[in-house]
């Protein structure tokens, strides 16, 4: 069980939820585990299911020409800052 | 033993590449043709395990004893289109006679400003497409490949035509589907490859030639993510200076059910593997997947 803020908790349901994970609970996530790769696994088309997933709950629109996508979609942690700044 | 085709390294020194790619731009496409057939018996003598593997496949096809000519014609069909892609690429497609198929499936889309996947195959000749698509301005297209695949090949022709270049998005990045995603808004047309399931890349396994095989599953779960219809395109080469480009149309929609996921997501696929091996069986010797495909080692 990891420690969750509450919206860190909330981004993480989300991620559960759109991706259709099976094998971890939102619960389970590490807030600075990497999120694709090695981390949790995560491949490109699921970086973007999950930023469609993203634009529909908070109405932000993550595109590629954003230099930092990679690192907003970093880990829990990172991903959960840029949605609380921008939304 | 690996026989993933990413980890095998290309055959012919960088030397003997420049002198045909300098033959063919200087003395002409039928002369460098006369260099086809030494180029075919270098590789039917000393690619052993690509000599192995088109064997196995034409066997399969064409259902019947396989002699050394017939994998000797596979290869030098192989080498054919290769250097045509010198021609295609520098924009000389008159010296071609390119039949097209169903073009307006795609040219139909582009007028309404629709944004689609163009699935391939190493089926015939991926640069056909180009010839529309660049040269002719008919169709705005970015191609997913992956970078650094065969590096010297590619660094040659894309210098061939700085423009073809610049359409490719990188595969294997984080942000790449997210690329597509950007591109297929904007109404262009993004062109892969669909047959060769890499690495530890989500894979289908499907039935094709009659024997199980794994397709990538990416294709597919990326169509259905971003709504968009998907078509199928085949070159191929058919012989002298001539090529066929196929178009059909694989889905309107992707619909993949969250219950059946799997189930859906494999009826996908091998719609895609069933049309292929028909294109297949129209041109056997355009197959240019020179591994054991139907089991991939790793």
């Amino acid at each position: 069980m990891s420690d969750l803020s509450v919206k860190e908790l909330e981004v993480a349901r989300l991620i559960v939820d759109s991706l259709n994970l099976e094998d971890v609970t939102a619960e389970e996530i590490e807030p600075d585990a990497p999120l694709f790769r090695d981390g949790l696994g995560l491949d490109s088309i699921d970086a973007l299911e999950l930023s469609l997933g993203i634009k529909q709950k908070y109405g932000i629109q993550l595109r590629a020409e954003d230099e930092n996508v990679n690192q907003i979609f970093t880990s829990l942690s990172t991903l959960t800052k840029h949605i609380q700044k921008n939304s | 033993m690996s026989s993933d085709w990413a980890s095998q390294k290309e055959r012919g020194t960088p030397f003997a590449l420049r002198l045909i790619l300098w033959i063919a731009q200087h003395l002409g496409r039928g002369f460098a043709r006369l260099f086809l057939h030494p180029i075919t018996l270098y590789f039917l003598l000393m690619a052993k395990p690509q000599r192995r593997a088109s064997r196995q496949y034409l066997q399969r096809i064409l259902g019947r004893q396989i002699t050394l000519f017939d994998i000797a014609r596979h290869i030098h069909c192989f080498a054919s289109t290769i250097l045509d892609r010198v021609f295609l690429l520098a924009d000389r497609s008159s010296e071609f006679d390119i039949k097209r198929y169903k073009p307006e499936e795609v040219y139909r889309l582009v007028d309404q400003g629709q944004g689609c996947l163009l699935l391939g195959a190493h089926l015939g000749s991926f640069e056909v497409l180009r010839a529309p698509a660049i040269n002719e301005r008919r169709m705005p297209l970015k191609i997913l490949m992956y970078p650094n695949h065969n590096e010297q090949i590619s660094k040659i022709f894309m210098g061939l035509n700085p423009e073809v270049a610049q359409s490719i998005l990188p595969l294997g990045e984080m942000d790449t589907m997210l690329r597509v995603a950007d591109a297929v808004a904007e109404g262009k047309a993004v062109a892969m490859l669909g047959d060769r399931a890499i690495g530890s890349e989500k894979s289908v396994d499907c039935c094709f030639l009659g024997k199980s095989a794994q397709f990538p599953a990416g294709p597919m779960l990326l169509a259905s993510v971003l709504k968009v219809p998907v078509i199928l395109f085949v070159g191929l080469y058919m012989g002298g200076n001539r090529y066929e480009l196929y178009f059909e149309k694989l889905a309107d929609k992707v619909v993949i059910g969250r219950k059946q996921r799997d189930a859906d997501l494999q009826k996908w696929v091998q719609h895609y593997a069933d049309r292929l091996e028909y294109y297949a069986r129209k041109a056997p010797d355009n197959w240019f997947n020179f591994y054991d495909f139907w089991n991939r080692g790793g």
